[in-house]
This record gives structure tokens, C-alpha cells and sequence, in this order.
């Protein structure tokens, strides 16, 4: 359907844009990988590295913003057309936030190395990460393709990004209880699995584009909340407490 | 949005033009108080259709109507009906301005002055500078009433054309691309106006320039080799048309 337009200077802004997001989406998958595995293997290069990538993630965003501006001023697009444009505005800045996310995580690493009670427990927050970088790839193969099918799968899969979430949560509120000293490398590992459980609802966000840009609806369901930590007094109980 | 009544309802009308089967089997209903733009590319029928409405269409001798369309519930192909007295309810406004060689204000008391409507001077004043009024003209022409209407510009003449038609109080406004001869200011001018009339009268509007429609209209329809494809809110049709042909075309995919 997109390369058919009678003004083919349309079709070529409107492939223009796409490619910026597939640009941006490969460079944000390998931040999140960056910031896993800066963190599992105690790479502080690699963390310094994530940390300064998010530049350009940043940059290509705002080039997508003023491409998409230039192109509803200019070629008033309706339709299919306004839906690509207006997922592309979301979803750049759903990747951003990603990139925040893992330049965050960069960040916390090289803290943590600093700390003397280091928390050596890395299995999780790496299975987390793994996770919520396939989901990403499979939100923008789904884009790309304009798959409903693989966009709501992965709308599905927030779920498990949740609990695995919910059960890093009640594992360090664990080791906070046993050790004081367990505190602070915990907070930052908190945040960190925080950050991987925002970056599941943003991918989340982008699957949604993908349904709204093939069949102009949202999906009525509102997907289940699976982060029970901060709707459940439950969950901030500990065995101890 | 509020739901208006049905204005005009047409039911399987079919339309020839000799051999050329030109509209095919079109049902619509069209609201009263709302904006109704019919689009589609050259040829499509979409002017023909709209010239069904007022019965323009029986000027010309090949032309055959058949099926059902009805004002107010009523016939409006009924033998008992006076196409003379019809286009008085259903006024018209055509592409290009194309105002008498009188005076602005013989431009308009024509129409009141056949049908009978003053009973005085003092009346057709009245029915004039109403009709002016809501023509969105009488401030630029009320010191110079009885100058020609052709001295007038392109945009002041096709409001002075909106005037004319408005002044026999009819209930449905016919226009086959009233913009078209006219510069962005003009048009502006005229689509504020359209949406304005909206108040007192059913709109039907003909046009090619899709962002006029979106922009004036309420309702679209579209038309395509002489089907009417899809007939939706305008906001439906420009954001989330259902027929593919419909995309394509607003797309500018199809011409």
C-alpha cells in the first residue's frame, strides 16, 4: 500500500521515516544489550559506551519530529498515512524512553562497581533484560511487517516481564532484610529492574502502534496490570516482616 | 454530534445518459443541518447525483432518473411536482459565479420577486439584505446595492451567488464546487459561510478538493464509476475509511 502514491516524493518522505525508526529501534536494541551485558560481565567501557550512544538515539528523534512536522504541514496526510505518521511520532518517543532507560542502567552499573558491598547476585536482572530486549524486536519486526499477530503476542508478554519483575522486587526487599549493608547495591538494582519493567511497558506501547496503524482501532481490552508491587500490600511483605 | 433528521432520502437511484449507465443504484440519507460532501474523481457521478436532487437533470433530454428520491419524505419526481417550485426548496451554486446583469440587489430579489414572496418594497428590502446577510457579502456591498453584480470580484460574486440562492428561503443548499474559481482568501470566506448556513439549511457540496471536504463537511460521500463507495462521518472517512477504494482515492493512491 505505501509505494503507490500518485506524488512519489510522499512515498519517498514516508520511507524516509520509517527508516529513521528502524534505525533508531536497532541502535536502541543494543543499548538494553549493552546495559545487560555491561552489567553481567562488570564491563565499564561498555557501560561508558551505552551511556554515550544515547546521544544519537536522542538526535534521531528529533529528526524524526521535525520530518513528520514537515510532512503533515506539507502533504496534509490522511488516513492510513496520518496512522503511520502519528505511530512513528509514538513510537520514537517510546524508543527514547527505552534509551533512557538502558542509559540508566549504564549508569547504575558503574555505580555498583564502586560500591564495596556489591551485590554478586546477577542471574535475574540478566534474564529480565533478555526478555524485554526480544520483546523489543518482536514489537519492531511486528511494525515493520505490520504482523497483528506477533504486535499481540508481545502485548501479551508484558505479563511475564511483570512478574519476573514482582519477583526480583520481593528478592531484594529479601536481602535488604537480612544485611543493612545489602541496602544500597539493592536500591540500585531495584531501579534497574524497575527500569527493565518501564522498557516492557514502552515496547508494550509500540505493539499497540502497530495494532492502530493496521486496523485504525485500539484493542478494547486493557491489558492486565502484571507490577503488583505497588497496588499490593502483599508484595512489600517479607517472610521476616 | 447531535443527530439531524433526514433531509433527502434517495433509495436505488439509477441514472442514463443514453447508454451510459452514469450513476448506479445509489441509497443515501442526507441530514438536515449538516454539511454533506459528496467526493470522487472527475467523472465519478458525483455532480450528476447532486443535480438529481433539485431535478437539474430533466434540462437535459437523454438524461433518465429512475428510483426514489424524497424531500421531506415526499416525491420530489412526483408528477404533481413543479420543478420550478422545488428549486426554490432546494436552492443551487455552481463552480463559477455566475451572477445576472443586474444590479447586486436585482440579483437577489429575482428569485423573491417570481415566487411571489414581498408583498411590498419594504418587504424585498427586508428579504435582501437578510439573504446579503447571511451570504456573509452585505457589509462589503450595502452602500453600493444597485451597482452591477459583475463588478464585483470573483469571491464577492460567488457570495452574492450564495445570496441569490439563500433568498427564496430555500431548505437545501446544492453546490457544485463553489471554490473552485476562487483564490484561498475567497475560498475561506466562502467555506466560513458554508458553515454557517449549516444553521438554517441541509448542505450538499460537490468538490474536488479533498481538504475542503474534510474541512467543511460533517458527512462525506464517496463516489466511484458511478457507486457511491462509502458514506460515513467525515472524520471516519478521512481517518479510518472502511472500503479500500476509499483509502486509496483520499490517499492519493487512485485518481
Amino acid at each position: 500500500m505505501v509505494n503507490n502514491h500518485i506524488a512519489s516524493a510522499f512515498d519517498r518522505d514516508l520511507d524516509k521515516i520509517q527508516a529513521q525508526i528502524m534505525k533508531m529501534g536497532g541502535l536502541v536494541e543494543t543499548a538494553i544489550r549493552g546495559a545487560a551485558t555491561a552489567y553481567e560481565l562488570r564491563d565499564l567501557d561498555l557501560a561508558a559506551k551505552v551511556r554515550a550512544n544515547d546521544k544519537t538515539i536522542d538526535q534521531i528523534e528529533e529528526t524524526i519530529n521535525d520530518e513528520c512536522s514537515k510532512l503533515i504541514a506539507l502533504r496534509a496526510p490522511t488516513a492510513i498515512d496520518l496512522r503511520l505518521v502519528l505511530s512513528v511520532f509514538k513510537v520514537s518517543s517510546n524508543l527514547e524512553r527505552i534509551g533512557d532507560y538502558s542509559k540508566n542502567m549504564a549508569k547504575r552499573t558503574i555505580v555498583l562497581e564502586g560500591l564495596a558491598n556489591s551485590h554478586d547476585r546477577r542471574l535475574g536482572l540478566k534474564r529480565l533484560a533478555r526478555e524485554v530486549e526480544l520483546m523489543l524486536k518482536d514489537a519492531l519486526d511486528a511494525y515493520v511487517n505490520r504482523d497483528l499477530d506477533l504486535a499481540r503476542d508481545v502485548i501479551a508478554r508484558d505479563m511475564d516481564i511483570d512478574q519476573m519483575y514482582n519477583a526480583l522486587f520481593r528478592e531484594f526487599l529479601t536481602y535488604m532484610m537480612e544485611d543493612p549493608r545489602n541496602i544500597t547495591p539493592c536500591m540500585h538494582l531495584h531501579f534497574m529492574a524497575k527500569n527493565l519493567e518501564r522498557m516492557g511497558d514502552h515496547v508494550t506501547t509500540i505493539a499497540e502502534q502497530v495494532v492502530f496503524l493496521v486496523t485504525g482501532q485500539r484493542d478494547e481490552d486493557e491489558r492486565d496490570k502484571g507490577d503488583m508491587t505497588s497496588s499490593d500490600p502483599e508484595m512489600s511483605k517479607t517472610s521476616k516482616g | 454530534m447531535t443527530t439531524h433528521a433526514t433531509k433527502i432520502s434517495a433509495e436505488q437511484v439509477q441514472v442514463h445518459y443514453g447508454d451510459t449507465h452514469a450513476i448506479k443504484d445509489v441509497s443515501i440519507g442526507i441530514l438536515d443541518n449538516t454539511v454533506t460532501a459528496f467526493i470522487g474523481p472527475s467523472g465519478c457521478g458525483k455532480s450528476t447525483f447532486l443535480r438529481c436532487l433539485n431535478r437539474m437533470n430533466d434540462t437535459i433530454d437523454i438524461c433518465r432518473v429512475s428510483g426514489d428520491i424524497k424531500l421531506d419524505g415526499h416525491d420530489i419526481y412526483d408528477p404533481s411536482v413543479d420543478p420550478v417550485q422545488l428549486r426554490a426548496r432546494v436552492g443551487m451554486v455552481f463552480q463559477k459565479p455566475n451572477p445576472f446583469p443586474k444590479s447586486i440587489y436585482d440579483n437577489v430579489a429575482y428569485g423573491p420577486r417570481i415566487h411571489g414572496l414581498a408583498r411590498s418594497k419594504s418587504e424585498l428590502d427586508e428579504i435582501v439584505e437578510t439573504a446579503l446577510r447571511r451570504g456573509a457579502i452585505w457589509d462589503e456591498v450595502k452602500d453600493r446595492l444597485h451597482a452591477p453584480g459583475t463588478g464585483l470580484s470573483g469571491g464577492q460574486q460567488q457570495r452574492l451567488c450564495i445570496a441569490r440562492a439563500v433568498a427564496t428561503q430555500p431548505e437545501v443548499l446544492l453546490m457544485d464546487e463553489p471554490c473552485s474559481a476562487l483564490d484561498p482568501i475567497a475560498t475561506a470566506q466562502v467555506e466560513e459561510l458554508i458553515d454557517e448556513l449549516r444553521e438554517n439549511f441541509c448542505v450538499v457540496i460537490v468538490t474536488h478538493s479533498m481538504q475542503q471536504a474534510a474541512r467543511v463537511s460533517q458527512k462525506t460521500a464517496f463516489f466511484h464509476l458511478g457507486h457511491m463507495v462509502e458514506y460515513d462521518d467525515t472524520s471516519t472517512i478521512f481517518t479510518n475509511p472502511k472500503d479500500p477504494r476509499t483509502e486509496s482515492y483520499i490517499t492519493g493512491r487512485i485518481g
